[in-house]
């Protein structure tokens, strides 16, 4: 009897979840196609109307090419130090207990929250020619500001949470036990980090490092106040983009903005598709 | 052990190469560097015509040869750039005003008003640039304060051209009034300009950037530089305009940058390249590109290109830029006074 | 050989210590102390004064209340995407879980240009919204639109790890003992969830305050009605008015400090309650 009841309860509910249930994936689902895929789906539309010819021709030009070389070197410049010193900070900040660490922890979390512009005007206010910093290396006859240096403090600034932030709930998870054993195991230091502690924070560190890349591509605010957007010195490729929307080179902007925007993208994808590769 | 050494190798060998990329300048003897810091709306003149032009004569006269680093940024941009440390050697700057902030900076010391033309290179006006076909009917200022109509034009914070603009507006008020009683009549320049700005629809960061803006689309009218509209027009697109019958003459000064000049070592071809621009190849150049010339004889062989409007001002009408400072733009400035009172709803 | 490589390690420590104190104090702590200086060194009435000028505050009330709105919108629709990510299937949901990450990959500026060909006046799209009188683009909503793009993945990918690791017995448990399916949620799951949906938002929040490639190409600027507080404090650093761009920037910095600290707190609750 009761059997029969539960029977009849459960299959009406069923039809009511399904429903309920693909109304929930539909309208979700719905909302990020409009919200995020239309408008890539226009430029991409944008960049690619007029043909591949058209698109590549796009990409021509000096400035073009520049543009893309400075940025792709300040992204490897920004990844790199940034990458050894987020480790370096995470290590700190999970293993070394020291006043002040709250402090600092938000510290390090700071340029994640700042606004690029304001970012790119702390730059000036220190390291322009009238700055604290900056008249001493104006003396010295060193340029930060509207000059590559400045650009590259910039990135370097807006891009050093990633790491650290990926890092630190993965070390922090990890626990000290693994290092511990380690030691008592007879290892070093060194060998500690590559052979136990690297392994284990490798996800978390990879995609903070893709992070870091993505934000370090496509740094805008920061440079524009702190470049001078000089063409073929300092003009990033972001502020390439820029000139060429301005300047009624629309291909120029679009086919640039796809190949930027699609660098990063493929990045993360990468680092997804190898990250579940390796965990199958 | 041996496997992390190996690897710690390769990160300098990576390290190394790294550097060796690094974008560093190798000066040769011969090349010298002109760094030019100039506004958004020359640049095809300069990047296409007189840079070009320049390299060769100063080729064919020094055996040198020059290369160009070229910043185009909206003028106000420009001019706070240099006070902060970007180092142009020579400064195209769309308005006396910003100028003369570079001056206070103390990077310019001589008198750049001295010589041809008082440091004026290049000339234009504001113009009113409507849709094909005129829809909405613009024929002057008035009709832009039509309820509807949308215009666009920068933001006098960062752009010269937007102040040519305001300008513009405040000072036809003030000439058209003056023409029908005899006298400015300062409250109808300040509400001409309060139901333009009401109007307004998007201000972008410079001159060059509301054209953009303007094509993509959006609003009835533009107010630009006439040069913008014509380059727009040489480059085949459709951008109708008119020059109303009062209007600002927009003039723009190019000045050498004593410091960075002397810091460099190229005051000789800086001066040189100022210079350049007041010959008439270049003046010619300016002139196709939509600027108008300030040597005589060019201006006359390009007459039939820019007419001169019936009640032409300058900026000595309203008083000077300092003036204008204050009662445009000050804290009780007419513009300022106009926007508080739209966001309040007036 | 304890004492050598114990008195090496202690060496290599200080080192390494100060190498990073050494950074972090010359790329972050140096620059937002010379902001701050030059800020305070007005003195702290001036800065209020700076604040208060009508262009200043109309920027700052724009850029928080357009910050509050998104945040609203991405609580629900993130923790949604989170949960039709996690617990529903659907044809191609791992392409849909990887271009999650699309608003990351963006440059801003790119963000703003592609949102101005799809809704300006020149698309399809744009002529038909105009023609119907709706404003998006240069008008209030597009502010809203492009702060809710570039936030897009911070509370799908908080929430989803959390609600990965939930286990599926509790909501299970709930159900057969009659619970409906929005009463499991509201109070079984949600308050598991509630850490990391905050965590999510104030990321978003803080990123939304200080937003500035995307907004300033979108929003059409005019000050006083579509001036957001980064745009506004671009426009005084260009027109040599460092002071008005200190006073709200420092205003900016505050909020973020706070909502950072806030985020710090949310993040430890969250550890304390454990999955």
């Amino acid at each position: 009897m009761e059997h029969s009841i539960a029977a009849v309860q459960v299959r009406p509910s069923a039809k009511r979840k399904s429903w309920k249930h693909g109304a929930m994936t539909a309208g979700t689902l719905g909302w990020f196609l409009i919200l995020v895929l239309l408008p890539v789906a226009a430029l991409l539309m944008e960049a690619c109307q007029s043909g591949p010819i058209a698109f590549l021709r796009g990409l021509q030009g000096e400035a073009a090419a520049y543009a893309f070389w400075l940025t792709l070197w300040t992204t490897i410049l920004a990844v790199v130090i940034n990458t050894i010193m987020g480790v370096l900070l995470a290590i700190l900040l999970v293993r070394y207990p020291f006043p002040g660490k709250t402090l600092f922890d938000g510290i390090v979390d700071l340029p994640f929250a700042v606004s690029p512009v304001v970012a790119g005007f702390m730059f000036i206010v220190l390291f322009g020619p009238q700055g604290v910093l900056g008249r001493w290396f104006e003396a010295g006859g060193i340029k930060i500001v509207f000059a590559l240096p400045g650009v590259v403090l910039a990135t370097l600034f807006v891009t050093l949470p990633f790491v650290t932030r990926e890092v630190v709930p993965v070390l922090r998870e990890m626990g000290r036990e693994p290092e511990e054993v380690a030691f008592t195991l007879g290892a070093g230091r060194w060998q500690t980090f590559w052979k136990v502690t690297l392994p284990t924070i490798r996800w978390g560190l990879i995609y903070g490092i893709t992070l870091t890349t993505a934000r370090a591509l496509g740094e805008f605010g920061a440079v524009l106040v702190v470049s001078g957007n000089i063409i073929k010195r300092t003009q990033t490729a972001t502020l390439h983009i820029h000139q060429e929307f301005t300047d009624f080179h629309y291909q120029g902007a679009f086919s640039a903005s796809v190949v930027l925007g699609g660098i990063s993208f493929v990045l993360l994808l990468l680092t997804e598709f190898w990250k579940k590769r390796h965990k199958l | 052990m041996k496997k992390s050494i190996s690897k710690m190798v390769a990160g300098a060998a990576a390290a190394a190469l790294l550097i060796a990329l690094l974008p560093l300048d190798l000066f040769s003897q011969e090349t010298r560097t002109l760094i030019l810091g100039a506004y958004t709306v020359p640049k095809e003149a300069y990047q296409e015509e007189i840079i070009p032009a320049f390299q060769k004569y100063w080729k064919e006269k020094t055996g040198q040869a020059v290369k160009f680093d070229e910043s185009y940024v909206g003028s106000g941009a420009q001019a706070r750039a240099m006070i902060g440390g970007f180092e142009a050697d020579v400064a195209a700057l769309s308005l006396e005003g910003d100028l003369q902030k570079v001056v206070e900076a103390g990077l310019i010391t001589h008198d750049w008003r001295i010589g041809p033309r008082r440091g004026m290179v290049t000339q234009s006006l504001v113009v009113i640039g409507y849709r094909p076909g005129n829809p909405k009917n613009i024929k002057d200022w008035e009709d832009l304060t039509k309820p509807g109509i949308e215009i666009i034009y920068p933001n006098p914070k960062t752009s010269g051209g937007a102040m040519w603009c305001v300008n513009a507006i405040y000072g036809a008020g003030l000439k058209t009034t003056e023409l029908k009683t005899g006298k400015k009549d300062y409250a109808y320049a300040a509400k001409l300009l309060h139901d333009i700005q009401k109007n307004v629809k998007v201000m972008d960061k410079s001159g060059r950037e509301s054209v953009t803006t303007f094509e993509r689309g959006v609003g009835d009218a533009i107010l630009t530089y006439e040069n913008e509209a014509l380059l727009r027009q040489f480059e085949g697109r459709d951008f109708p305009f008119i020059v109303p019958r009062a209007t600002l003459l927009i003039e723009n000064p190019t000045a050498v940058v004593d410091k960075n000049v002397d810091k460099h070592g190229v005051r000789d071809v800086a001066e040189a390249f100022v210079q350049f621009c007041f010959t008439e190849p270049a003046q010619r150049s300016f002139a196709k590109f939509g600027l108008r010339p300030v040597l005589p004889n060019i201006a006359e062989e390009f007459k039939q290109k820019f007419p001169v409007p019936e009640l032409l001002f300058e900026m000595d009408y309203l008083g000077g830029w300092a003036e204008v400072e204050k009662s445009i733009y000050g804290p009780e400035g007419a513009w300022t006074k106009a926007l508080e009172d739209i966001a309040a709803g007036k | 050989m304890p004492s050598r490589s114990g008195r090496f390690a202690l060496s290599s420590d200080a080192l390494i210590k100060a190498a990073v104190f050494s950074y972090v104090g010359l790329l972050v702590i140096l620059p937002i102390l010379a902001i701050s200086f030059q800020a305070l060194g007005q003195g702290l009435g001036k800065i209020w004064d700076d604040v208060l000028q009508p262009q200043a505050w109309f920027s700052l009330r724009l850029t928080f209340l357009s910050a509050v709105a998104m945040a609203i919108v991405n609580a629900i629709t993130g923790t949604a995407m989170a949960w039709v990510l996690v617990r529903h299937d659907f044809p191609g949901k791992p392409v849909v879980n990887s271009l999650i990450d699309l608003p990351f990959a963006l440059p801003t500026n790119v963000t703003g240009l592609m949102l101005v060909v799809l809704y300006g006046p020149v698309s399809a799209l744009g002529k038909f919204l105009k023609v119907r009188g709706i404003e998006i683009i240069y008008a209030q909503p597009g502010i809203i639109l492009a702060l809710l793009f570039v936030t897009f993945p911070f509370v799908v990918r908080s929430v989803q790890p959390v609600l990965m690791e939930l286990e599926k017995d509790i909501e299970e448990a709930a159900a057969t003992l009659g619970a409906g399916r929005f009463a499991t949620f509201r109070r079984v799951v949600l308050p598991h969830l509630l850490p990391s949906i905050l965590t999510g938002v104030a990321l978003a929040f803080s990123r939304a305050l200080g937003e500035f490639g995307s907004v300033v190409v979108v929003a059409g600027n005019i000050p006083m009605k579509t001036q957001v507080a980064p745009v506004f404090i671009y426009g005084e650093i260009e027109s040599y008015n460092p002071r008005g761009a200190l006073a709200v920037s420092l205003v900016l910095l505050l909020s973020s400090l706070i909502v950072l600290i806030l985020l710090n707190l949310l993040q430890r609750w969250g550890r304390e309650r454990g999955t």
